[in-house]
């Protein structure tokens, strides 16, 4: 017997339109890469915020890590919230890099947000993969490079959701927030 | 579906920023975000977000169903385009972790993969000559 899909009751009320979107433009794409003993997140947000750049989509190409602690999500049973992240799991290097997305945006201090997936194989080649929390991902000898396309017009910006408790990214209109976002 | 080897000329146009909310279907979710954003053929540039469970195929049709809350989107790659009749299609693949930490990959099946907490997806239309 084939398992119905379950959908999930959010802790708060549903929100609309459940799809959010606004258009932009790619302003530069640029290939970054990234020096031995840096952290990761931190230092592609801080390379691209010394030339302006705070709003982006990342793909990390390629990069080796020297540890790491990562995060998968688990169910919250508190009620709180659906999910939640569990405790990190660290590893010791090499780890290899073997893809990652991450969305450059705002938090809701205005400051610079990488928020950033992926995946990777430990020293003996296991597969892992999960949230990059910032601060938790040493480059390792062999480096790292990342991918970006930076925004025009249209990113994200950190802002509360009523829905899931979560304070999370949200598409915004770079040039004029309050009238252009797209209604789905 | 590829039936015959095609090479198709085009440039890449705008760049759509897209959250689907809970409980939205991934790849339906972002079929219709691309159709109410006015993008008839679209690639996925970078997405991350989680999934209440997940479903994938791989092989000769084999499904892998993953049991979340809170399967982690790792990576996503893939396209939107309109089908024969016009629809909007989208073809993802990726990979995930579940709460357990293990990894799986595949593509992403119609209908069976529920947005969990949220999608941030960033998708950059192609526009063909």
């Amino acid at each position: 017997m084939r398992q119905p899909i379950r959908h999930l009751r959010q802790p708060g009320p549903t929100q609309y339109p459940r799809r959010l979107s606004a258009s932009g433009a790619v302003a530069a794409d640029l290939r970054l890469v990234l020096a031995p003993g840096s952290d990761l997140l931190s230092e592609i947000v801080e390379r691209l915020g010394a030339i302006e750049i705070r709003h982006g989509a990342i793909t990390i190409l390629s990069g080796t890590l020297d540890e790491l602690s990562y995060l998968t999500g688990q169910p919250d049973h508190s009620g709180h919230r659906v999910a939640t992240y569990g405790a990190p799991t660290k590893l010791i290097g090499p780890v290899t890099l073997l893809g990652g997305n991450g969305i450059l945006g705002l938090d809701q201090q205005g400051q610079a947000l990488l928020h950033c997936h992926a995946i990777f194989a430990d020293a003996k080649g296991r597969l892992h993969g999960g949230h990059l929390p910032p601060g938790a991902c040493r480059i390792g000898s062999g480096g790292a490079v990342a991918l970006v396309s930076a925004f025009d017009g249209a990113g994200f910006v950190v802002k509360p959701d009523p829905e899931t408790n979560f304070s999370i990214f949200h598409p915004h209109l770079l040039s004029n927030p309050e009238t252009k976002e797209s209604i789905s | 579906m590829i039936d015959r080897v095609a090479l198709e000329r085009g440039q890449m146009g705008q760049m759509v920023t897209i959250r689907l909310r809970p409980n939205e279907d991934l790849v339906e979710g972002i079929e219709l975000a691309c159709r109410e954003a006015g993008i008839s053929h679209g690639i996925v540039r970078s997405a991350v977000g989680s999934l209440v469970d997940a479903c994938l195929t791989y092989g000769d049709g084999i499904q892998k169903r993953v049991q979340g809350p809170g399967v982690e989107i790792l990576t996503l790659s893939g396209e939107v385009r309109p089908d024969g009749k016009g629809n909007l299609r989208a073809d993802l693949s990726g990979t995930i972790s579940n709460p357990a930490a293990e990894v799986y990959g595949g593509r992403f099946q119609r209908g069976e993969n529920p947005i969990c907490i949220t999608l941030e997806l960033a998708l950059q239309e192609w526009v063909p000559e």
